[in-house]
């Protein structure tokens, strides 16, 4: 059945980003709202060379530095600023990327996009993308999973409750942020890697204001911090947004519905979580 | 002192099983999908359509379908195609790669559509296109524009005319009337910006302002500014929508500026009236001939489904589209090869946009344009303008 | 160039009404209100629909849309912040973008996406020192700065002003004198709403409204306030200011007289400014030293 494998291919090739991402924002409490900015960075990078090069090693590779270095450019602002700041910083970022994507039509086209990407010699169906993509997931739970039990998850977790006292600890900040930015960087790389190759078209369009937005969704759904609690959220809010397409209601109606209903189902997902979603700090 | 219960461990089945709940509903609507069968030659054809229903471009989406809408309803009321109904599948693509890549694989794979009127937005269509072409279901998209669809595949069609015909056709115009010098502001979008490079290959250096900015921009002041120093015979608004081509005609006339207006066929929008009355009289626009509010095809639509959100030029495209369609289904049926050699053979449609014909690509031919004026609300036909 | 100055007033009163009232709010409840544009929007389309619809007045549309922009604010405070704020300050954040959705959702329902303005028809335009500035966008600019001084009197010269500020200050000091914060709290974010939805409505009479408008209304109140200083209504108002003309500036000169930056840029400057503001000068503009721990 076609069309389930396709839903299990975009929820796959979700899954690395969105659990990188939560080591960030979900785990560190860091708020991060430049993951989409870092795709467009990963996903341009590697189409513009694999189009140019027509090796995918070279892409890869590409794609690797720019992401790093955007990562190190974000983890050093993180350390410079304060939570706020960064927050609205994150998203100044992203929209500057976008800009200079949709008007530097030299290199990427601009607002036409990049059609016919190119695709890896081993993938062309569907399943096979969404075996592919499948495995990249497994590979980026266990991961994370690791990496959540290890010590460098505790400092992170530590340094997210009560920043001070962890330092006090010896717990390095500057160690650990950019340690977790680059882990995020990683993700949007292999989401960037499979993703556009698998539309076979890399427009602008798919990285905007609302596809953040889908992101924060899944973390803050699934029990920001915990592996197992975003990898679920993201398969069911995948899930549940292309089940939309199955109620039959009027089609002008349907657009304002979706809209209206992820947005209680953030309302309901952060009341019932209000107390444990941010650690309380003591004031006074 | 309470302790706090651990994230991960004991606990985690329990979190389950509160969230099984919305997810095993939306398992349950998707693994029934799997149960649609094919086309057998019996019971409604199902159509599909893909467009923006939500998202920025919600209004082509709306127009387009209302279009396909109209021109179905017309079909089943006069007997269907070969006695079966036509039924329309609309998904929405968002103007995006992503929605409508799943819009098509539903499509396709779910509903097994035999044809797909879609997509509407140029990046709708080249995700989709991959994955019609793939199961070798036939798309015409009614309003793509980008130069990249012509190349898109071999069942892959349009009959919205290249911008390549246009601006030949306005070059032409620019000619004729003695217009040396155009100025240009260009929303940067996939549609406007393919026009506006289609244009400077036609006009070259008569292109004296060429200034592109964010879409969505409503403020145009110091580009005003600027353009009062400057020397030149007319203005084109190139915008992606209504909202931003009326308030950059308004923004012009504010500052004084008394230069020609020229657009194209976007610019042919109700809402241009009902926001800038006074700036856009006098506006010019490049457009197909007979697709304004009193011609037929205007009057049945208002009946029917009131005012268009756009131009009543997308309705019409996506209207001939789904005719396009009946008739290729009555002659060959339901086979998608079927109707794509059908189409290629097309040369003589008579829609409501023109008469027109495919190319080897999937292009159009044939189409003509005259030059619409905006005066006291409305726009009024006037000459041809040839292309040549 | 005095074109250019006058544009950028214009664009700078509509920011600066916005980012004033957002900076109240995130002064003193620290709370990110990313359903702003939203709210402005809500202004802007509610006295649309009375002026040009329901057939009332100007002045009556315009009071009837704050009132229901007041409305709207006051429910979304109770709903969306009220349970929140108070455990953790990032909380309605998230919550506040769920309320942007939502609003989102519920405009495209009632106005759909066709392009709306409050007054239709050209603006009878002036000369004033060679540029040129019609008389409809004279009134809003003057008006905002009214607004600002009567702004400016109640915080500063009464005693209803004073509460305001001390709680700005700090929360639980004002509480502990008997100010009775949590009233405050939904006043000033009442207020912030009626800013925004003048803002809206000033939007919808010299440019036009259309739904997806809302992200970029949001994003440049931010760069306003981050700028200008966390909870600084002053100079979150003067960096409103300052990035408008910065805008205009940056299209509209012809820079060392050989090239014109291009106009696609436009936006990233309002961007930039947050970035390079949030670099080397993180606390921004005008920010005052205060003792923390």
């Amino acid at each position: 059945m076609d069309f389930i494998w396709h839903i299990i291919a975009i929820t796959c090739m979700t899954i690395p980003h969105a659990l990188a991402y939560n080591l960030v924002f979900g785990k560190g409490k860091i708020l991060h709202f430049g993951p989409i900015g870092v795709s467009l960075v990963a996903s341009y990078a590697v189409v513009i060379i694999a189009i140019s090069t027509g090796s995918f090693i070279a892409a890869t590779l590409v794609g690797l530095i720019s992401v790093v270095l955007l990562s190190l450019f974000l983890a050093w602002l993180s350390l410079r600023l304060d939570q706020d700041a960064f927050g609205v910083m994150t998203i100044a970022v992203h929209l500057s990327i976008l800009a200079v994507i949709l008007n530097w039509n030299g290199l990427t086209r601009g607002a036409l996009g990049i059609p016919g990407v190119p695709r890896f010699s081993f993938l062309s169906s569907v399943q096979s993308f969404a075996i592919a993509a499948a495995v990249v997931s497994l590979l980026f739970v266990i991961a994370l999973r690791l990496i959540d039990r290890s010590s460098f998850g505790r400092q992170l977790q530590a340094l997210a409750e009560h920043e001070w006292h962890a330092k006090s600890l010896g717990i390095n900040r500057t160690k650990v942020h950019v340690i977790a930015f680059l882990v995020a960087g990683l993700g949007a790389l292999a989401t960037a890697l499979l993703f556009p190759q698998y539309l076979a078209f890399l427009h602008p369009n798919d990285y905007q204001y609302p596809f953040l937005v889908f992101f924060i969704t899944i973390i803050v759904a699934g029990n920001p911090g915990s592996v197992y609690g975003v990898l679920l959220s993201t398969i069911l809010l995948t899930v549940l947004k292309e089940a939309l397409r199955f109620l039959p209601l009027s089609s002008a109606v349907m657009g304002p519905v979706r809209l209206i209903l992820f947005g209680i189902i953030m309302l309901a997902v952060v009341y019932w979580r209000r107390d444990t979603l941010f650690p309380k700090q003591r004031s006074i | 002192m309470r302790t706090r219960l651990p994230q991960n461990g004991f606990l985690f089945p329990f979190k389950i099983m509160k969230r099984l709940l919305a997810p095993l509903f939306a398992l349950g609507i998707l693994l029934s999908a799997c149960t649609t069968p094919v086309d057998d030659g019996t019971g409604p054809i199902k159509l599909g359509y893909i467009g923006p229903l939500t998202g920025e471009a919600a209004s082509y989406g709306k127009d387009t379908l209302n279009g396909a809408l109209l021109a179905i309803n017309e079909i089943n009321e006069a007997g269907g195609v070969n006695g079966r109904m036509i039924e329309l599948i609309a998904e929405d693509g968002r103007c995006t790669g992503t929605d409508a890549a799943s819009a098509a694989q539903k499509l396709v794979n779910v509903d097994k559509v035999v044809a797909i009127i879609g997509g509407q937005c140029s990046g709708e269509t080249l995700a989709a296109a991959p994955i019609a072409e793939s199961a070798q279901v036939v798309m015409i998209s009614p309003i793509s524009s980008s130069p990249d669809v012509t190349a898109a595949g071999d069942f892959i069609f349009r009959d919205y005319p290249s911008d390549a015909l246009k601006t030949k056709a306005m070059a032409g115009y620019f000619k004729k009337e003695g217009i040396e010098k155009v100025a240009a502001i260009t929303e940067n979008t996939d549609f406007a910006v393919a026009f506006r490079d289609a244009l400077k290959e036609n006009i070259g250096d008569a292109l004296v302002f060429d200034e592109v900015v964010e879409p969505g921009t409503k403020d145009y002041r110091s580009l005003m500014a600027r353009l009062k120093d400057m020397e030149f015979d007319a203005f084109f608004p190139n915008g992606q929508t209504p909202a931003a081509m009326a308030a950059m005609v308004q923004q012009l006339r504010e500052q004084g500026l008394t230069q020609v207006a020229i657009s194209h066929d976007v610019a042919q929008d109700a809402s241009m009236f009902e926001i800038a009355p006074d700036a856009v009289e006098g506006l010019l626009a490049i457009g197909v001939p007979a697709v304004d509010r009193d011609s037929d095809f205007g009057t049945k639509f208002l009946a029917e489904h009131g005012e268009a959100q756009g131009a009543l030029f997308f309705a019409a495209q996506a209207y001939d589209a789904a005719r396009l369609f009946a008739n290729a289904m009555t002659e060959v049926g339901t086979e998608g090869v079927a109707i794509r050699d059908y189409l290629y053979a097309v040369s003589d449609f008579e829609g409501v946009v023109g008469t027109f014909g495919f190319d080897d690509n999937g292009d159009v031919t044939g189409m003509s344009y005259v030059l619409w004026t905006a005066s006291n609300g409305a726009f009024t036909q006037g000459e041809a303008v040839p292309v040549n | 160039m005095t074109q250019l100055i006058i544009n950028g007033l214009i664009a700078g009163s509509l920011a600066a009404l916005i980012a004033g009232g957002l900076a109240l709010v995130y002064g003193v409840l620290g709370v990110f209100n990313m359903a702003l544009g939203q709210m402005a929007l809500i202004g802007g389309y509610c006295t649309w629909w009375l002026h040009q619809i329901v057939g009332l007045s100007l002045p009556l549309s315009i009071i009837g849309g704050l009132t229901i922009a007041a409305f709207v604010s006051w429910i979304a405070f109770e709903i969306f912040i009220n349970p929140f704020y108070k455990r953790h300050r990032f909380l309605p954040l998230v919550t506040t973008i769920a309320l942007s959705m939502i609003l989102d959702g519920l405009i495209l329902l009632f106005f759909e996406e066709k392009p709306r303005a409050i007054m239709p028809g050209v603006r009878h335009s002036i000369e004033v020192f060679g540029a040129r500035i019609s008389i409809e966008q004279i009134v809003l600019i003057s008006f905002t700065i009214m607004l600002m001084m009567v702004l400016a009197y109640v915080l500063h010269s009464t005693a209803f002003g004073r509460k305001v500020r001390a709680v700005v200050q700090h929360d639980h000091a004002a509480m502990s004198l008997g100010i009775r914060a949590p009233l405050l709290h939904r006043f000033l974010f009442i207020m912030s709403g009626v800013l925004a939805g003048l803002g809206g409505i000033y939007l919808g009479i010299d440019q036009n409204l259309t739904p997806v408008f809302a992200f970029p209304i949001t994003i440049k109140a931010y760069a306003a306030i981050i700028a200008g200083g966390k909870g600084n209504i002053w100079g979150a108002i003067v960096c409103a200011y300052l990035i408008a003309i910065l805008e205009q500036l940056v299209v509209g000169v012809h820079w060392f007289g050989s090239f014109y930056v291009p106009a696609g840029y436009q936006q990233t400057v309002a961007l930039l400014f947050i970035i390079l503001f949030l670099l080397f000068k993180p606390a921004g503009m005008f920010s005052t030293k205060t003792r923390s721990a």
